[in-house]
């Protein structure tokens, strides 16, 4: 990743970790109170070449702390062990664990049979007897017992999300969390437990909550699917984050660090948008039940369709935000509004708290004049609905340096798929009517490029 | 070792597969009860023994035994020594011994009595062992081999005999009814064959051929007959499970799912009026013969689940073949 190149702080972030994991605390006692990065003259930098060395967005300043690392306040005050405590004894739980075990090999009986020792030793049973047995045997089955008493068990909507459970699977990478069930007063300030194979989504992560708390606590009603739930970040005093949105439960589980969640139940009314997007997802599939009406319908809808791109075209030039996410150098996501309008491209971060986001470096706002931008294209389409989109514009024109030939460079965005491409029409609108000679220059630029490569790609790729 | 267990342990399900867990399973709620480590290995058979305290698991190379009554992930007993997979397993009904068949073309006799050989005995063939079933007069074994060759090992006597239903197809299971009147086998062309079995008390069982049945389009994967001896269900790649009626060999029921892939394996509760069922999909099903509807699902395992134990209160001998 780019930033590890800064050996400066690299070698901060090592003294840091060498203090933390130490469990003695004489690192800390020796190390703490000179922050040895700091007292190495500047002059001397050959060392750590990066010292001055400033990021153009700041990433960098204060950064000698590194990190922040975080000790796991669940075994309340006691440190951790280090890793060779704890191999050791996994090792001895290993060896307790074989010694429980009786095996018994294979061997072969020393001493042949006798004929009549065989037959003592595997008698026939009277086959007559079994029979009559058998027959006036009267079959009763504890199960259908059981089935008969409860005979109409509903069946429970979240079964299927129980084999995503974690703590009944052997050798598979799983993640715990500390769920707070916020629609009931009773468990609301206890986390319950749930353990899940870490290759599940988000949305079997609910679904499995939701079978835990079947089982757990029938007494607390669920409505009938994932979908009315999300899960928001909590604190571990079960206080839900409400700045963040739900997480996206397309989402693999395990792109989320948090250890506590919260189930909160939706608001239908907020939900409109969602349910919005699966039914257009689901006209494709519908087409293939062809009647006329369908087709009438579809027909409709391309004209709508073509309406709605020429709308866009129009509605181009007005000022229109968006709220997407910017990717930096290292891919970190950082949350920003993309206002767009006739005459320039605003970046501007949404305020947020968290702490990771002073290590990841806070997004500057940025503008830049429509006719320094030179193009924006789709980059990617991700499975998850999602799509990034790339930005370029020329840095030369956007103020700063005004020696040597434009540079250009680029902004890197993710949004949801339909926003994305609704972006990068609208700027693509703009440019069309626009024609800078810095747009001209870099088509030229990247059409020599492509020839030089033989391929037919416009734009960075 | 308590006698004051309730009713529903008494009925026991334990299901295991290509996920190398073995899972017991509350037949009413379909909640998951226990997970126990198969580590290494897949599970080819899973038999309870005849006083219901241990679970065996024939795996590769292994017979492992799970303790049933104390919740212990981790085996208590493993037998070892066989150098391929094993495919069978199952017990003499006084559980003086256990018999398993395997890869290593052997069917063998355990000895259980702790530091005692006398029982030890192998039985070797030509071909891998598929599967093995007890005749219900415990002392003739069944071992049917991938060369389509079934053994009729008469263990008093040492004496066998073979058939061969079908040439150049490999005998997938074999089952036997508790009266000891009939044998099915299935193959991988998806026939099945039945038998029906004649015994003079001090001569070695005589099979008769009584009927073929096309019993699948696809390869078959299981066979067992009901308690009451009226039904043989088979089991097959072909996503189904059938119930024949054993009084003319007619279609009683097929048992389909949308969801649900082959299917391994199939026991019929102890009134025969149930019947689970194990497939790839991952799910035991517990099907209702009457309707044939599906009234639970037992879902916990992350690949398929091809074989299952099952003991209801009946004091019952339960042979199990892969």
């Amino acid at each position: 990743m780019a930033v590890y190149d800064n050996r400066h702080w690299l070698l901060s972030h090592i003294q840091d970790a060498f203090i933390s994991s130490d469990d003695t605390g004489m690192c800390e006692v020796v190390m703490v109170s000179d922050n040895i990065v700091r007292q190495i003259p500047i002059s001397e930098n050959d060392c750590y070449p990066g010292i001055e060395q400033k990021d153009e967005d700041d990433d960098m300043v204060g950064l000698t702390q590194s990190f922040e690392i975080h000790s796991d306040l669940q075994f309340g005050l006691h440190r951790h062990r280090s890793n060779t405590a704890q191999r050791l004894e996994r090792m001895e739980e290993e060896k307790k664990k074989a010694a429980n075990v009786i095996h018994v090999k294979w061997v072969t009986n020393p001493v042949p049979l006798t004929d009549e020792e065989r037959a003592e030793l595997f008698p026939r049973k009277d086959m007559c007897k079994i029979r009559e047995k058998e027959q006036n045997m009267k079959r009763v089955s504890l199960l259908t017992e059981m089935l008969a008493k409860c005979p109409a068990m509903p069946q429970n909507p979240y079964q299927e999300y129980a084999k995503f459970d974690g703590n009944a699977q052997v050798g598979v990478t799983i993640k715990k969390y500390g769920i707070f069930l916020t629609m009931s007063p009773a468990k609301k300030n206890y986390p319950m437990r749930v353990a899940i194979i870490s290759t599940a989504k988000v949305s079997d992560l609910i679904g499995l909550i939701c079978w835990k708390c079947s089982v757990e606590h029938p007494d607390i009603v669920l409505k009938d699917g994932v979908r009315h739930y999300g899960l928001y970040i909590a604190e571990d005093d079960g206080e839900v984050d409400w700045d963040f949105p739900y997480l996206d439960s397309r989402e693999s589980v395990s792109k989320f660090g948090f250890n506590y969640l919260a189930l909160v139940e939706l608001d239908p009314t907020l939900n409109h948008e969602e349910s919005f997007i699966s039914l257009e997802d689901a006209v494709p599939l519908s087409i293939e039940s062809i009647s006329a009406n369908a087709k009438a319908n579809q027909e409709m809808e391309e004209d709508m369709k073509r309406i709605k791109v020429n709308m866009i075209a129009i509605e181009a030039p007005l000022y229109k935000s968006y709220h997407v996410f910017i990717l930096n150098k290292v891919r970190a996501k950082i949350e920003v509004h993309l206002g767009i309008s006739d005459d320039k491209v605003e970046i501007e971060p949404v305020v947020q708290q968290r702490i990771s986001s002073k290590f990841w470096g806070r997004q500057r706002a940025v503008t830049h004049s429509m006719d320094s931008v030179v193009a924006c294209d789709l980059t990617d389409y991700k499975s998850n609905n999602r799509a990034s989109f790339r930005l370029v514009y020329d840095h030369k024109r956007d103020g700063a340096g005004s020696e040597g030939t434009g540079t250009f460079k680029h902004h890197d965005f993710e949004a949801d798929a339909r926003m994305a491409a609704e972006i990068v029409q609208k700027v693509n609108h703009i440019l069309e009517v626009r024609q800078s000679a810095r747009r001209k220059e870099y088509i030229a630029l990247s059409e020599r490029k492509s020839h030089k490569r033989k391929s037919f790609h416009l734009g960075p790729r | 070792m308590t006698n004051t267990s309730s009713n529903s342990d008494q009925i026991i399900l334990a299901t295991g597969g290509y996920d190398h867990t073995i899972k017991l399973w509350q037949l009413n709620t379909g909640v998951c009860q226990r997970t126990a480590q198969h580590s290494d290995s897949q599970v080819n058979a899973l038999a309870i023994t005849p006083d219901k305290q241990l679970l065996a698991a024939a795996g590769h190379q292994h017979i492992r035994m799970y303790d049933l009554l104390v919740s212990n992930p981790n085996p208590v007993i493993n037998y070892e020594g066989v150098s391929k997979n094993v495919t069978g397993v199952g017990f003499q009904e006084d559980g003086k011994w256990m018999f398993t068949g395997g890869e290593d073309c052997r069917a063998r006799i355990w000895d259980l009595r702790s530091k005692n050989l006398q029982c030890q005995r192998i039985f070797q063939v030509t071909a891998p062992v598929n599967c093995v079933f007890l005749h219900p007069n415990q002392s003739e074994l069944v071992v049917g081999d991938q060369s389509g060759v079934i053994h009729l090992w008469d263990l008093r006597t040492d004496h066998n005999e073979q058939l061969i239903p079908e040439a150049d197809a490999s005998v997938q299971s074999l089952a036997i009814d508790r009266q000891g009147k009939m044998m099915a086998a299935v193959n991988n062309k998806g026939h099945g064959y039945v038998w029906s079995l004649v015994s003079d008390n001090e001569q070695p069982t005589r099979l008769k051929p009584k009927h073929k049945i096309q019993a699948h389009k696809r390869y078959a994967l299981a066979c067992r007959i009901s308690p009451d001896s009226k039904y043989l269900v088979t089991t097959s790649a072909d996503q189904s499970a059938r119930v024949w009626e054993t009084e003319n060999f007619s279609l009683v029921l097929e048992l389909k799912h949308d969801s649900q892939r082959w299917v391994w394996d199939a026991i019929f509760s102890a009134d025969s009026k149930y019947l689970i069922t194990a497939s790839s999909d991952g799910v035991a099903r517990l099907w209702n013969l009457e309707n044939g509807n599906i009234e639970r699902e037992y879902s916990g395992h992350q690949k398929a689940v091809t074989a299952l134990a099952y003991c209801d209160q009946l004091p019952v001998v339960d042979n199990f073949t892969a």
